[in-house]
């Protein structure tokens, strides 16, 4: 028996284009579409007689400037204004994590622990000298690059204690350059909010809310009111996520990474907001100067660098729910001049008030009254099944309650409440949101409580009433 | 010719042992397992993959012999046969018994872990008392733990995203419930896997025996993003769970000042 000389062939050439293609792989990274920062699509209308509204020139213009302040996505990067530099202010890497001059806002050092953990399969591995499993993800290229030129100085033989500790540092001490954290922010977070952070990447028609458009500065779930979001209200809504909506909770990388994903996040919305000041500066003035760009920078940044000055807190201990303080929260739910809530919410809170709907003329059927700043309809939320996207717990209801959620409809509670009124709302909110924890009958539905009676007492008052009824 | 092709076929068997034999060495066998009853999950497994690999032997053995010896040099017409009603009873009976072996041999197992009956019932965390819910959801998990009055459901209940901490030594039950699609529970260091049904609370126990971080995978295509679905179950000494609750406790309970948030 011998084999066919097609049979030959086929195999011959079936191997050199494996072997071609190993080779290929090694050689080449794989092609990935460069990404641009594009103008919005608000910059770039055309007005009624079907020229842009904004000359081209002009938008060569802005665009040009806002790649001057802002860099590219490959390559993003503040612009630093001579003036920063006398107070020692650098918005870019390293300076702006806590340095020794104490400007930044991110504590370096307090990222060591978790980076320990976070990277303990490298440390492991760098430990027990098992150098082909330290393994890099592709989303942090700037450790990859710093890890390969270690390895590239010292050979494997002379590797010892020094070179140990060396390697180890790199990993706990790790915080991602601006373009690493383009990078992840390419892998993670880009097909929902677009290359600029404009809300409007491939996935995001497909979701339900939209994705955050950040080029407003408006971030809805924070503690800051209508002001441009703490670094803080960023870092929650990565940690925790926005249950009831497309966004979870990015926990999985260190809090390195999403420190850094911050300061990605935080530049797209100045972008974008710088963008957005520009182009009112022409509609204003019909010409841009280099002196309007400058200041639209410098207002922006003054914005973003005051924002921990708005943050809403509650001084003293957060207070606990009584049946007291339910009942006066139901009573001022109610009431059209206090809280108002039923307008919107429904008197039993299911988010069906009269106010949130309005008849369409054309379909005759009720459509949401309201749109958020971003043109998306808005229905109220519905309080009685304990999702609440700006979180649960009673700080995040005190918040929403009292500042309202900014480029929504859901306004700030009205000045003549106190901060005692506005915990008497959140406490009956709660109640309703959750099986009754006090077995009293604050809100007045009988077959709510009636159902969930029976699983909301602890097991020793159950007890108790079994006892009543022999 | 049949030289070679007998022996490529001996290579199949010899080098399937081999690799199983290879495997701990280079750390692609199973992680290590940490909980009580992950060694009886363990063993099955063996039981099972031992029955295999004998079958797997005997057939590539006999196989690689039969091309040896009927090789086509030996220009012997084939036969034609209708079959053997004996050797089909055999081939039938011999999976059927092997198959009820394996299923008499699990019951006990899957009773003592599946089954509510079988739940620990003296320990700190009960079927009534669970430690916490565990909520799957596209595409993260949440934690939600019943607070200071033990009941789940109530507003003191305190929620944290991802990290489900638990004491090391302690029988833990808990809940599994998903907010939309199916999901899997899985902690490959447990041997623990369950599916998250949508309407359903499903109850599910284990003791964890060493301290560590391991991962909380979802084990159930749930959508898009169900490749970056993973969580993390924290095992920590009893001081240490004391401690982590009281933090969860003070974040949820935060005036936003002292936490600075
Ligand atoms: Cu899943």
């Amino acid at each position: 028996m011998r084999l066919s000389p097609r049979f030959s062939l086929v195999a011959a050439a079936g191997l050199a284009a494996w072997l071609g293609a190993c080779q290929l792989d090694k050689d080449q990274k794989p092609a990935r579409p460069v990404i641009h920062f594009s103008l919005s699509a608000a910059t770039q209308a055309l007005g009624e007689d079907g020229q842009p509204v904004i000359p081209a020139d002009v938008q060569t213009n802005i665009a040009g400037s806002l790649a001057m302040l802002f860099g590219t996505p490959e390559n993003p990067q503040f612009q630093l204004l001579p003036e920063w530099k006398d107070e020692g202010f650098n918005p870019n890497w390293p300076a702006y994590p806590v340095g020794e001059d104490g400007s930044g806002e991110v504590d370096l050092a307090g990222l060591e622990a978790d980076n320990k953990v976070y990277w303990r399969r490298q440390l492991a591995a760098i430990e027990a000298g098992q150098w082909g499993r330290v393994f890099v993800q592709d989303f942090t290229p700037d450790l990859r690059e710093k890890w390969n030129e270690l390895c590239a100085q010292t050979p494997e033989e002379a590797r010892g204690d020094d070179f140990k500790k060396a390697a180890a540092e790199l990993f706990t001490g790790y915080y991602p350059r601006l373009s690493a954290s383009a990078e992840l922010y390419r892998q993670h977070c880009l097909h929902c909010h677009g290359p600029e952070g404009g809300g409007d990447g491939p996935t995001a028609p497909f979701l339900n809310p939209r994705p955050r458009d950040y080029r407003h500065g408006t971030f809805k779930f924070t503690a800051v009111g209508k002001s441009v979001p703490r670094r803080t209200d960023l870092y929650r809504i990565l940690d925790e996520g926005v249950t009831g909506t497309s966004m979870p909770s990015f926990r999985r990388f260190s809090q390195a990474q999403l420190h850094g994903l911050i300061d990605y996040v935080r530049l797209l919305s100045m972008r974008g907001m710088v963008e957005r000041s520009l182009v009112s500066t022409f509609g204003e003035e019909e010409m841009l100067t280099s002196g309007d760009v400058a200041d639209a920078y410098l207002t922006v940044w003054e914005k973003w660098k005051k924002a921990d000055e708005k943050a809403l807190m509650f001084e003293g201990e957060v207070p606990l729910p009584t049946p007291e303080s339910i009942a006066r929260g139901r009573e001022l739910f109610m009431d059209a001049k206090a809280g108002n809530c039923f307008s919107c919410h429904g008197p039993e809170g299911r988010g069906d008030g009269v106010a949130a709907f309005a008849l369409d003329p054309e379909t005759g059927k009720l459509k949401p009254t309201y749109k958020d700043d971003w043109g998306n309809e808005i229905l109220p939320r519905n309080l009685r099944i304990g999702i609440f996207r700006g979180g649960r717990r009673p700080i995040d209801l005190y918040r929403r309650i009292k500042n309202g959620i900014a480029g929504g409809p859901m306004p700030e509670a009205a000045s003549t409440l106190t901060s005692d009124d506005i915990w008497h709302l959140v406490h009956y909110v709660g109640s309703i949101s959750e099986r009754p924890q006090h077995a009293h009958k604050v809100a007045s539905h009988g077959d709510e409580h009636g159902q969930s009676s029976s699983h909301g007492e602890t097991p020793a008052s159950g007890d108790g009433h079994g006892t009543e009824k022999h | 010719m049949r030289y070679l092709f007998t022996l490529l076929l001996f290579l199949v068997p010899a080098l399937g042992v081999w690799t199983f034999v290879e495997a701990d060495r280079w750390q692609l066998w199973f992680p290590q397992n940490v909980s009580s009853f992950g060694g009886e999950i363990d063993r099955l497994f063996n039981i099972i993959m031992y029955m295999v690999a004998f079958t797997f032997i005997v057939t590539e053995v006999c196989l690689a012999w039969f091309v040896f010896k009927y090789s086509a040099k030996n220009e012997t017409k084939g036969a034609f046969t209708h079959g053997s009603h004996k050797l089909e009873m055999v081939w039938t009976a011999i999976p059927a018994v092997a198959l009820l072996f394996i299923a008499f041999i699990q019951m006990r197992t899957w009773a003592d872990i599946k089954f509510e009956g079988n739940f620990p019932k003296d320990g700190e965390y009960t079927r009534e008392k669970p430690i916490a819910e565990v909520w799957a959801s596209q595409f993260d998990w949440r934690i939600r733990y019943p607070g200071d009055d033990g009941v789940l459901g109530t507003v003191d209940d305190l929620e944290r995203s991802w990290e489900f901490v638990v004491p090391v030594d302690t029988k833990i039950v808990f809940n599994l419930r998903t907010r939309d699609v199916i999901h899997s529970f899985f902690v490959p260091e447990f041997r623990l896997k369950q599916d998250a049904l949508p309407g359903h609370t499903i109850p599910m126990w284990f003791e964890a025996k060493k301290e560590g971080i391991y991962d909380l995978i979802c084990a159930e295509l749930c959508g898009w993003g169900h490749y970056k679905m993973s969580g993390r179950v924290t095992v920590v000494s009893k001081e240490e769970f004391a401690k982590r609750m009281s933090e969860i406790k003070a974040e949820w309970f935060s005036n936003g000042k002292e936490l600075g948030e």
